[in-house]
């Protein structure tokens, strides 16, 4: 029976996954790029997904560690010439990991709404920062800079193309995956799954509670910055409309449209989010949030599993 | 079996009522009946469903099977608002005073209806003034500050604000005094003398005994047994069967 | 010339503050009342702005606005409790936060939608200056303060000895025992909801005049609306209309060191120092 689900399970990932690889090869330029992007929002929501579907603690402050390190990221990029992709994520892994240890701190003493509130608010700090410090993060306008080479630090690297950088991205986010995955099914995710279910009864029986929610979001914080870093690299700009609480609450939607607890439906929320709102566009122009915030709040009521909700038991086992 | 005053229309009867506590099935098919002002106690050990059994009166469980009438007509899905405008007062086990209300606006929960003339409001109050003389004395202090048993006497008081035709008594005297106890005797005496019915629930075997006029045993669920009050003792091997007293 | 600029803060803050306090007020009722942390208010603000503007236009009168505009704005707020959160009742407190955040997008790009992104302008009912220590002060101020005073006055008065309010306070404590009493629950729940959204419509046409109307002027009011909620003690009126002034008092001054678009973070600051050391709130007395 295990055995029939691993082999179902492992079949289906590598089918997506060899779809996920060919697919630049097939798609024009616009959609290689959307796809990547897609890839790159899916594994904020992912990162996400570790407090809200396994820890139960709805994080409103995503956008903080996303953005630190996107401007980490930019950070490296501007101050070493020729731009170097290593020192850009070490940037950008860094220094959203020193935030997210810093918030996690104060903010896992508290649950519930006051966890997801605190959590916004420190996102909110973190952006009239940026907002406000024009001369290093360059207030509003942001950051501009150029795209690093594909190559490890000390070799002639290659210069990324479109189909080069999604290959990339997809490389980096199917390893956070399994490494998530893994994570979520050791003893220590299986601990903060039973902080969801009960945290009184798991703290009675005596694991430390704290300090299992401080490394979770320390761990949570660290793959949304991967995702601000990947996202400086291909979009070759940081802005503080990315650290503003509403992208927060565009992630907490992927997490609910798609599926919490499943480390996937995200990135399905991820996809369908920004489908919907590319199709939207298109007729709607700017004003895509009004169909998007109907459906979202319809599944709020209707489907509060998510896209993904009903295979939810069968991605964890 | 064919005791009691079911010879009319009953004032509540309750027909093989199942419940669900999510996946626990606590109700298996409870049937009982209390006649116009009379007086019926509910005995069981803990939780074999005395409380759910009011609650599923009230409206506050809603029965998966079965149903509940009211005078004659199914109240089983009605909110508890309506039952309570219908005439079905709950005083709960807990005695769920509004804390951070005065004892007055307390009380008022239940008085502030429409059709209740000033006069008849103060009537009301004056009553519960009467019956309780320790509320008047702290009419204006928060309900929360009062003791256990000063509790147990507001909540019984603000249950009969609704004028009611039944109340459904959960446990009132449990954690009292005995003087308290014998309080909440006499203040059941008086209301089955005023014509309203009561559904007491209580461990308290003996004051039950005393001050109901028929019994249901309850287990695991279901009634089990069903007898006028006198025919009981406290010593009956069926008390000890069913509450292992 | 410090002293005088410390007493305008002082000025400012204070009347910032009572505008806030009605903000909160609304949030609190609804926060305390049915558990529901309404990220859609500050678009209830804005939108409230934006019938006051259209009203203002169409009948001349600043104080007609005001109240078609509260009036109007409650009666959304019903609809939208009636079809969104009803639903969600009984259900974990954050699903109330993940649809009032859907509202709260509908709702801010209808208004981009409806109105564009042209700020509009409210004309103030109370024109001219007074002096004040060398200053000249725009008594409108003054009236915001004053009419925010009067209606938070009003709310608590109905609170206290209406039977309505009894209701009210019934059901805050205790929902089911409330609705055993006879109390009808549902109907309380979806006034209060409209009550809170009336106030943030008040709040909105009243600062209107300060500040140009626009679909994202709800978002810094909601926010710091939350942080004095909390800091007051989640539910408790009196603390969140105290924590509103303190706030608000306490950015005035910071902006006399900092930028205005800095000194937003004393507030969070605050709000965290509060929910370290006092996460039942400022002005709590005792831990409920």
């Amino acid at each position: 029976m295990r055995d029939r689900h691993a082999l179902i399970y492992w079949s289906g990932f590598t089918v997506i996954l060899v779809l996920l690889i060919v697919a630049p090869l097939v798609l024009p330029e616009f959609w290689r790029r959307f796809l990547t992007e897609i890839l790159i929002w899916g594994l904020l929501a992912m990162s996400s997904d570790l407090l809200i579907g396994y820890t139960g603690m709805v994080s409103f402050g995503h956008s903080a560690f996303f953005g630190i390190g996107m401007y980490g990221a930019a950070a490296a990029l501007l101050s070493v010439s020729p731009p170097s992709l290593g020192l850009a994520m070490l940037y950008g892994l860094g220094s959203s990991a020193a935030v997210a240890a810093f918030v996690a701190y104060f903010s896992t003493r508290l649950r519930d709404i006051y966890f997801a509130i605190t959590t916004l608010i420190f996102s909110q700090i973190f952006y009239v920062i940026i907002f406000t410090w024009t001369e290093m993060t360059g207030g509003e306008n942001g950051l501009t800079f150029a795209r690093p080479k594909l190559g490890l630090p000390g070799m002639e690297g290659l210069p990324f193309t479109s189909a080069t950088l999604h290959w990339f991205v997809l490389a980096l986010v199917t390893a956070s995956y399994l490494i998530l995955r893994r994570v979520t099914q050791s003893p220590f995710g299986m601990v903060l799954q039973s902080i969801r279910e009960n945290e009184t009864r798991t703290r009675a029986i005596g694991y430390p509670i704290e300090r299992y929610k401080i490394v979770a979001v320390m761990l949570s914080g660290l793959f949304a910055g991967l995702a601000g870093v990947l996202y400086a690299v291909q979009n070759r700009f940081a802005a503080p409309d990315f650290v503003f609480f509403v992208v927060s609450g565009e992630v907490v939607i992927y997490n609910v449209v798609g599926g919490l607890g499943t480390l996937l439906g995200p990135i399905v929320g991820a996809g369908f989010f920004l489908l919907l709102r590319e199709a939207s566009s298109r007729f709607l122009t700017e004003y895509y949030l009004i169909p998007v915030g109907l459906i979202f709040i319809a599944m709020v009521i209707f489907l509060p599993q998510g896209l993904l909700g009903f295979m939810r038991r069968w991605i964890n086992r | 079996m064919n005791i009691g005053s079911d010879r009319m229309e009953p004032l509540v009867r309750v027909e093989d009522i199942h419940t669900y506590y999510g996946k626990s099935h606590v109700l298996h098919g409870v049937s009982l009946e209390v006649g116009r002002g009379e007086v019926v106690g509910l005995l069981g050990r803990n939780g074999v469903g005395k409380s759910t059994t009011l609650k599923a009166i009230m409206g506050l469980v809603r029965p998966a099977l079965g149903r509940v009438l009211f005078e004659g007509q199914p109240v089983t899905h009605l909110q508890a608002d309506k039952v309570a405008r219908l005439g079905i007062a709950y005083v709960p086990e807990d005695r769920r005073i509004f804390g951070l209300l005065t004892v007055t606006e307390n009380l008022r929960t239940g008085l502030d209806r429409r059709g209740v003339t000033d006069a008849r409001k103060k009537e009301l109050l004056d009553k519960a003034h009467q019956y309780f003389p320790v509320l008047a004395e702290r009419r204006n202090q928060a309900g929360g500050t009062l003791s256990g048993g000063e509790q147990q006497m507001l909540a019984i008081a603000r249950a009969m604000m609704l004028e009611p035709k039944i109340i459904l008594l959960d446990e009132p005297t449990e954690g009292l005094m005995p003087r308290m106890v014998s309080q909440i005797h006499r203040i059941i005496d008086v209301l089955r003398a005023e014509g309203v019915a009561i559904l007491l629930v209580e461990q308290n075997v003996p004051l039950t005994l005393e001050a109901s006029q028929r019994i249901y045993l309850m287990e695991k669920g279901v009634v089990r047994h069903h007898a006028l009050a006198s025919e009981l003792r406290v010593t009956d091997p069926v008390i000890h069967q069913y509450l292992g007293v | 010339m410090l002293i005088e600029q410390i007493l305008i803060q002082t000025v400012n803050g204070i009347v910032t503050g009572m505008i806030l306090a009605l903000v909160a007020s609304g949030l609190t009722l609804i926060f305390g009342i049915m558990d529901v942390v309404n990220f859609a208010h500050g678009e209830l603000f804005m939108l409230g702005a934006y019938v006051g503007v259209i009203t203002l236009a169409a009948t001349g009168d600043f104080w007609l606005a005001f109240v078609i505009s509260t009036l109007t704005i409650a009666a959304l707020g019903a609809a939208l409790y009636w079809v969104t959160l009803r639903p969600l009742l009984g259900r974990d407190a954050l699903t109330t936060i993940l649809a009032t955040f859907g509202i709260s997008l509908v709702l801010q790009n209808y208004a981009l939608w409806q109105f564009g992104p042209v700020a509009r302008k409210i004309q103030e009912p109370v024109t001219g200056h007074f002096s004040f220590f060398y200053l000249d002060y725009p008594w409108y101020r003054l009236v915001i303060a004053l009419a925010s005073a009067a209606i938070i006055g009003g709310l608590w008065l109905f609170l206290k000895f209406g039977t309505f309010g009894i209701w009210i306070r019934a059901t805050m404590q205790d929902r089911v025992m409330a609705q055993a009493m006879g109390i009808p629950v549902p109907m309380v729940l979806t006034a209060v909801f409209a009550i809170g959204s009336g106030m943030a419509a008040a709040s909105g046409v009243l600062f209107g005049p300060l500040v140009g109307v626009n679909h994202a002027m709800g978002l810094d009011w909601v926010l710091k609306g939350f942080i004095v909620v909390v800091v007051g003690g989640m539910g408790s009126l009196g603390g969140s209309i105290a924590a509103s002034i303190l706030v608000s008092l306490l950015e005035a001054y910071a902006s006399l060191i900092v930028s205005p678009a800095q000194s937003v973070i004393v507030s969070f600051v605050v709000l965290i120092l509060t929910l370290l050391f006092r996460p039942t709130g400022l002005f709590v007395r005792t831990p409920r």
